[in-house]
């Protein structure tokens, strides 16, 4: 069988042939899996094209027992996870991609890289099929003719990247990896030779790293904004449990406790197999860190800093929404005039600064009075009939009961905004708020969307917008 | 008042024999029950013959800081001196759409605990059902009427009623809020004796109150010393240099029963909330015009003439219908501003 058959073909060679769909994006996400995985060896993992990863072990060689132990030992770990894989080793990633792609399992060291290059096939120096095309038209085979060539004509006949890819292969030029995980400022991280399954494991564990994590963070003055936890499963999965906090942390304690309710949130997500087998804690944001001091006493508390933590925990194990804070902001359409917005996102908590004489409000004797309660989208009402034509209802009909109007006061008129209005839609109506109370006392607010101005418009239409103390 | 009692090498079953009385005694009083703790340097309880001193800390022997005043005399006087601070307390709406009604009056409380502790934050837990059904508690319209300003609410929304109450359970140990309100629809089985009893004991030992509001729920046990059932009661009219104005809205009123208390005393009040003062003031029968004037009834043209003291009760109840010239385009008044 051969690559490129046709169904039919293969189906007459061997009738009990098992066809399976191609699926790009199985493969992809297997190829981030693996990523995932790689990332135990370096911080810096790249995917490359559909079939390839590239891994920067610039500096962590040494902590695997050299390039010969690393290379065998991802080999070794990739065949055990039933992976047929090539790798090669070298100096410049051109020079890497064809040592793994032609020779399977080989080491370039320094300088050699020429010597690597100059038998393989032009396929090795990754250029386009069509330069690679025309340049086995003009003669030139492999990539030591190329490189034997003069550059000014090449160059000019087949482009600057046929350089730049030759250059980059050969050490003369930089080639950065770009990776595909931003690299956390710190990571912290314990292999464990009896791979962990339990929580309790794994919370002790992050209390320890925590611990190690401490002393680089004072060291440079900073706290982290957000944490990663990533699990290595021993059969190659990895999981990757992120938590934030609303001011820069430290204490192993603290730190404990948000990853303690991230971990009670997931415990059902978190599958531990056989368990896991390398444990980080990665710091994917730092901030300053103001030091404060205490009192002689101690008993100073921080009410902001409990808060704070407060809502860490509870979005840690609850999500982003969880907590909430109003954000009053400068509109009088009622529903726009406060968002609620998620406890990390809102400005800190200050002393109000004083207003200028200028910039100050005109003072109103009477501001407008508003609901203490307010639903999130207004509720259709039935009114079946007002006294007169633009004043407030006799009686409604809301969830299915009817009310009747006892007092009603109004209206309020609140117009559309019409400078965020977008140019060309039409203007929404004007709407106006009557303040309502029930024959049983109780107050609510209502508005009528639109006038009665004039037959040709649709009949306005009335909503109940919120409740009144 | 026996705020210490030195208690001279007593032995570990004479001890229990008094504290048993002791709750006795609390318990036919009508009192609340009393702590008592051991200093942490007796670590070991059993150690005979060492000194042991019994701190009464009850809320029975307690300074009467203790208990929120609503500044009600009577309110106060049934819930045997106000609302315990350090304590869960439940407010009870009889159906959802008293919501607004019971909402108004646990922040009219909350705005009397804030007075003394001024500018710490408020936090607000609910199920997202409740959320939904009552609406969502807005900012601009609490600062005006109880004076939280908006920097000092947390909001808090929970997906399922478990989460609500671990929220709720986790900020009623601490000390950085002023008060916690828990918000839940119904009577659900999760929120039950137990539940509650965690609540209060965490409200106890941090001394901070967790105000639990329950819409639509009915009387079950739970651990609360206090609970008040609210509902809406018509509002006062505006006042005026002319006295009080015919149909408006004025302050707002609500209506609390004592369903369960230490004194176990019934009483039914009528309460209005004055939202300059932040203060609450009882309304006696007949005081104000409970039952609303008619809208069409009044004729407000005529009054501009001759101002009545109680022009409520001056103006007829039905009849006298004004001729269309009379008729203002609004029965209602405008508000200004």
């Amino acid at each position: 069988m051969k690559r490129g058959m046709g169904i039919a073909d293969a189906r007459a060679m061997h009738p009990s042939i098992d066809v399976v769909e191609a699926d790009a994006e199985a493969d992809r996400r297997l190829l981030e899996g693996l990523a995932d995985w790689c990332d135990r060896y370096t911080p810096l993992v790249a995917i490359d094209g559909e079939d390839g990863l590239f891994l920067d072990v610039t500096g962590c060689t040494h902590l695997f027992g050299g390039e010969r132990a690393m290379q065998d030992e991802i080999l070794t770990r990739f065949f055990q996870q039933g992976f047929d894989v090539r790798a090669g080793l070298a100096s410049t990633p051109g020079a890497a991609w064809a040592a793994a792609r032609f020779h399977g399992d080989r080491i370039v060291g320094g300088g050699e890289e020429e010597a690597l290059l100059s038998p393989l096939p032009l396929s090795a120096l990754r250029i386009a099929p069509e330069t690679r095309a025309s340049l086995e038209s003009v003669g030139l085979r492999t990539a030591g003719a190329v490189m034997a060539a003069p550059r000014a004509p090449l160059a000019r006949r087949f482009g600057a990247t046929l350089l730049l890819r030759l250059d980059q292969a050969l050490g003369r030029l930089d080639e950065a990896v770009s990776p595909r995980l931003p690299v956390a400022p710190l990571s912290v991280e314990r292999h464990l030779a009896e791979p962990v399954v339990l929580t309790d494991d794994i919370e002790r564990l992050v209390s320890r790293l925590a611990v190690a994590l401490k002393a680089d963070l004072e060291r440079r003055g900073e706290g982290a904004r957000a944490l990663a936890l990533l699990l290595f499963r021993v059969d190659g999965a990895v999981s990757r449990i992120a938590v934030g906090t609303s001011r820069p942390m430290r204490e192993p304690q603290l730190i404990k406790k948000l990853f303690h309710e991230r971990l009670t949130a997931l415990e059902q997500n978190i599958d531990a197999g056989f368990g896991f087998d390398l444990v980080r804690l990665s710091v994917l944001s730092v901030a300053a860190f103001d030091m404060l001091q205490g009192d002689l006493t101690g008993e100073a508390a921080d009410d902001d800093a409990d808060i704070a933590l407060f809502a860490d925990r509870v979005r840690a194990r609850l999500g982003e929404a969880a907590v909430l804070k109003p954000v009053v902001v400068e509109s009088h359409l009622p529903e726009r005039a406060v968002a609620i917005v998620p406890f990390a996102e809102a400005p800190q908590r200050r002393i109000p600064a004083k207003r200028s004489d200028r910039t100050a409000p005109p003072m109103t004797i009477y501001p407008p009075e508003r609901p203490v309660r307010l639903f999130r989208s207004p509720e259709p009402i039935e009114v079946p009939a007002t006294e007169i034509p633009e004043g407030p209802p006799m009686n409604f009909r809301w969830r299915r009961a009817l009310y009747r109007v006892a007092r009603a006061e109004g209206p309020e008129r609140i117009a559309a905004e019409w400078w965020r209005q977008l140019p060309g839609e039409e203007e929404a109506p004007t709407r106006d708020y009557y303040r309502i109370e029930d024959s049983e006392g109780r107050r609510y607010w209502l508005y009528r969307q639109g006038l009665y101005s004039s037959a040709s418009q649709a009949a306005p239409r009335w909503f109940m917008h919120g409740v009144f103390a | 008042m026996l705020p210490e009692v030195n208690v001279m090498a007593m032995t570990a079953v004479a001890r229990e024999t008094v504290f048993a009385l002791r709750r006795q005694i609390a318990k036919i009083e009508g009192t609340l029950p009393e702590r008592l703790e051991a200093p942490a340097r007796n670590t070991s309880v059993d150690a005979a013959g060492s000194d042991i001193t019994v701190l009464r800390r009850g809320l029975a022997v307690a300074s009467p800081d203790a208990f929120l005043h609503t500044g009600i005399e009577g309110l106060d006087a049934a819930l045997g001196g106000g609302l315990p601070k350090a304590a869960l307390s439940e407010i009870h709406g009889l159906e959802t759409r008293d919501a607004g009604a019971v909402a108004g009056f646990a922040l009219s409380l909350t705005s009397l605990i804030l007075k003394e502790k001024q500018g710490l934050p408020v936090l607000w837990i609910g199920t997202a059902e409740i959320f939904h059904e009552a609406g969502f508690p807005y900012a601009s319209g609490l600062h005006a009427l109880f004076g939280i300003e908006p920097e000092q609410l947390l909001f808090s929304e929970a997906p399922k009623l478990l989460d609500a109450l671990w929220i709720a359970e986790e900020a009623a140990r601490m000390t950085a809020f002023a008060a916690v309100i828990l918000e839940i629809r119904g009577s659900p089985r999760l929120l039950d004796l137990t539940a509650t009893r965690r609540l209060h004991a965490r409200a106890q030992s941090a001394g901070r109150p967790v105000l639990l509001l329950r819409q639509a729920g009915e009387a079950e046990p739970t651990a609360a010393p206090v609970r008040l059932i609210v509902s809406a009661a018509p509002a006062a009219a505006r006042r005026t240099i002319a006295g009080p104005l015919d149909g408006s809205i004025g302050s707002p009123a609500f209506t609390v029963d004592i369903g369960k208390s230490r004194t176990a005393l019934p009483g039914q009040f009528t309460l209005e909330w004055n939202p300059d003062e932040h203060a609450f003031a009882e309304r006696t029968e007949n005081s104000v015009a409970v039952v609303p004037v008619p809208l069409r009834g009044a004729d407000p043209a005529p009054a501009s003439g001759a101002v009545l003291a109680f022009p409520a009760l001056a103006a007829p109840a039905t009849g006298h219908q004004p001729s269309r010239q009379q008729r203002p385009a609004h029965r209602s008044p405008r508000r200004a501003g």
